[in-house]
C-alpha cells in the first residue's frame, strides 16, 4: 500500500505540480483546498505525511503544525519561502521534522520523505530490495545473487540505485553525477567513468552481464529485461 | 576662548565706560575736586567693571572649553545636547534652546529615512518571498517534464536564483538592524550546501571539486549568510573558467580558516586591492565575462563584516579567498 501524503499549500499550480511529481515517486496525494478548517481537516484526513507551507491564508502554517502536533506524531516537513532562522527555529520547536525552503530541491525533497516515511513506520522493511535477478541489501550496500555476494562501495551503490530507479530510460552521465552530488560525493567526469567500469566488474563478478548498457554519447541504460 | 578675543568683543563697552569716566574726570577737575575723591571714582567705575568682565570671561569659558571637549569625545555629535548642562547666562541658554531644536528636526528628518528605507527593504523582502513560489512551481513542472528544452531552462531559472538571492542580501546588507542569526554551524555541511546549489553548472563546465582537505569544523555564525558569501565566490570561479576549485580549512590558535581555490584567468595584481569596491569588474572581468556586475565580492565584503569574518582574495595562478571566522572560545564565553 502506497503512502498517503497531504499537500497544505496555497499556491495552486505548485500544489498540483506537487501532486504529480509525488503521484510519479509511488506517492498517494491529498490536496487541501479550503484552509477554514485546516487543522480538523488534516486529522480527520489523517496523512502518513504532512508537507505544510507557512503562509496560508487566514491561518499560519506555524500554528498548524503547533496544534496537529498536540494530538499526532505524524511527520511534518514544512516548505516555505521564509528562509530566516528564527521560523526555521520557531517551526522546529512547533514540531516541524523538516524545514525546507522554496525553491527547493525535488530530490532532497523526495530523501526526506522518503527517510521520514521510512522512521515513522518499522513495520516496513525496506531493507532489501528484489530486483529480479538479485537482491540489493540498502543498508550494507550489498549485491547479493543466489548465496554469492559482493559489497560496492558508497559511489558504486548510488549509480546503480540511480540506474534501477529509472530503469528502462536513458540516464545521462550529468544526471548521475547529479545524483551523487546530492548525497555529497562531488565526484567529477573521470571518477565517474572509473566507478563505472569498477562496477560492471564486480556485477560480472556474480555472473550478471551486459546489465549497464553504453548509449554513446547520451549516457546509460539499464533495461528492464535484463533484471 | 582666549582672553583677547573676549576683550576685543567687548572693546565698544570699554572704549565708552572709558569715555564717560574721562569727561566725569574733566568735569570733577572743573570743580576742583579733591584728587582722591577724583581718583577714588575712577578706579572704584574702571576696578568693579574690570572685574565683572573677569567673572564673565572665566564662566564662559569654563562653558565653552566644556562643550568643546566634550564634542571633541562624542562619537554622535548630535546628541551634545543631551550631555551638556544648562549655562546661566542668556545667551547660552538662547543657543542651547536652538541646537536642541535643530537636533529635534534633524532626528525627524533621519527617522522619515530610516522609515523609508527600513519600508523598502520590507517590501524587498516580501517581494523575494513572493516570488520564490513561482519558481518553485517552476522548478517542480520541470521535474514533472524533464526533457532539453526544460533543462535548458532550468538552467536560466538558476541564474535567477542567484540574482534574487542577490537582491536579497543587498536588502539586508544595507540595513542598520541586526538581520543575522549566530548560532553553531558546521563549516562542512555549509561548503556542501553551497557546491549542491551550485551543481548544475558546476558539472555541466566540467569544474572538479576537491573538498578532501576541507575539516568538519564548528563555527559560530549564520550559515545561510556564509552560504550566499561562499556561492558569490563559487559564482565567481565558474565564470572566470576555472576546470579545479580545491576548498579546504585549517585550523588556527584563535580562528578557522576557510579557502576556496581556484584556477581561473585571476586578477591582475594592480587591480586585487579594487576587487572589494562596488561595481568594480577588473579588465579581465570586462574581456572573459561581459555579465560581471562587480556586486559580488562587494557585497561578500560587507556582509562579512557585519558577521565579524575577515575575508581576504589572493591571485596567484588564479584567484584563492580566504575566510577567517573568529575562534569559538571567545562566543563560548559569551554563551556561558
Amino acid at each position: 500500500m502506497s503512502k498517503k501524503i497531504l499537500v497544505v499549500e496555497d499556491d495552486e499550480k505548485l500544489r498540483s505540480e506537487l501532486k504529480i511529481f509525488l503521484n510519479n515517486n509511488g506517492y498517494d496525494v491529498e490536496i487541501l483546498e479550503n484552509f477554514d478548517n485546516a487543522i480538523k481537516e488534516i486529522i480527520r484526513i489523517n496523512p502518513d505525511l504532512l508537507l505544510l507551507d507557512i503562509n496560508l491564508p487566514k491561518i499560519n502554517g506555524q500554528y498548524v503544525c503547533k496544534e496537529v502536533r498536540k494530538n499526532s506524531s505524524l511527520p511534518i516537513i514544512i516548505i516555505t519561502s521564509r528562509d530566516n532562522e528564527i521560523d526555521e527555529l520557531l517551526s522546529i520547536n512547533y514540531g516541524a521534522d523538516h524545514y525546507i525552503t522554496k525553491p527547493f530541491n525535488v530530490q532532497i525533497l523526495l530523501a526526506k520523505i522518503a527517510s521520514l516515511l521510512k522512521r515513522a513506520d518499522y513495520s516496513i522493511n525496506q531493507e532489501v530490495v528484489d530486483c529480479g535477478q538479485f537482491k540489493l541489501n540498502i543498508s550494507k550496500s550489498l549485491v547479493i545473487k543466489g548465496d554469492k555476494k559482493i559489497e560496492l562501495t558508497k559511489n558504486e551503490f548510488k549509480i546503480l540505485r540511480c540506474l534501477i530507479s529509472s530503469r528502462d530510460k536513458i540516464v545521462s552521465r550529468e544526471d548521475i553525477m547529479k545524483d551523487l552530488w546530492d548525497s555529497e560525493s562531488f565526484i567529477d567526469d573521470n571518477t565517474l567513468t572509473v566507478n563505472i567500469t569498477r562496477l560492471r566488474n564486480k556485477l560480472e563478478e556474480l555472473g550478471i552481464k551486459e546489465l549497464l548498457e553504453t548509449k554513446r554519447g547520451q549516457g546509460y541504460i539499464l533495461r528492464r529485461e535484463m533484471l | 576662548m582666549k582672553y583677547r578675543e573676549f576683550l576685543k568683543d567687548k572693546i565698544l563697552q570699554i572704549v565708552l565706560l572709558m569715555f564717560a569716566v574721562i569727561t566725569i574726570e574733566i568735569f570733577l577737575l572743573a570743580y576742583r575736586v579733591d584728587n582722591f575723591i577724583r581718583i577714588y571714582i575712577f578706579i572704584s567705575i574702571m576696578g568693579m567693571y574690570l572685574v565683572g568682565l573677569l567673572i564673565e570671561y572665566l564662566k564662559k569659558k569654563k562653558f565653552y572649553k566644556n562643550i568643546t571637549v566634550t564634542l571633541d569625545e562624542l562619537q554622535e555629535k548630535y546628541l551634545i545636547t543631551e550631555i551638556i548642562n544648562t549655562p546661566d547666562f542668556i545667551e547660552g541658554k538662547i543657543f542651547k534652546e536652538i541646537v536642541e531644536q535643530i537636533d529635534k528636526s534633524m532626528h525627524e528628518n533621519v527617522n522619515k529615512y530610516k522609515y523609508l528605507s527600513k519600508d523598502y527593504k520590507e517590501y524587498i523582502e516580501l517581494w523575494i518571498h513572493e516570488v520564490k513560489t513561482p519558481i518553485a512551481t517552476s522548478r517542480m513542472i520541470i521535474e514533472n517534464n524533464k526533457n532539453e528544452v526544460t533543462k535548458s531552462i532550468e538552467e536560466e531559472l538558476d541564474k535567477l536564483e542567484n540574482y534574487i538571492e542577490q537582491a536579497l542580501f543587498y536588502a539586508r546588507s544595507n540595513n542598520v538592524e541586526k538581520d543575522y542569526y549566530i548560532k553553531k554551524s558546521n563549516l562542512k555541511d555549509i561548503v556542501n550546501e553551497c557546491i549542491k546549489k551550485n551543481k548544475n553548472e558546476l558539472i555541466q563546465n566540467k569544474i572538479q571539486i576537491d573538498t578532501k582537505k576541507l575539516g568538519v569544523e564548528a563555527v559560530n555564525t549564520d550559515a545561510k549568510w556564509i552560504v550566499f558569501i561562499l556561492n558569490q565566490i563559487i559564482q565567481n570561479s565558474i565564470k572566470y573558467k576555472s576546470t579545479k576549485i580545491k576548498i579546504y580549512s585549517e585550523i588556527g590558535k584563535e580562528n578557522i580558516k576557510l579557502y576556496v581555490k581556484d584556477n581561473g584567468v585571476g586578477i591582475k595584481e594592480n587591480e586585487i586591492k579594487r576587487v572589494f569596491e562596488k561595481g568594480f569588474t577588473g579588465t579581465n572581468g570586462r574581456i572573459i565575462n561581459k555579465k560581471s556586475t562587480g556586486i559580488g565580492l562587494y557585497l561578500s565584503k560587507k556582509l562579512c563584516d557585519k558577521l565579524g569574518v575577515a575575508i581576504k582574495v589572493m591571485s596567484n595562478e588564479g584567484v584563492t579567498v580566504k575566510l577567517v571566522f573568529p575562534n569559538n572560545s571567545f562566543n563560548e564565553v559569551l554563551q556561558n
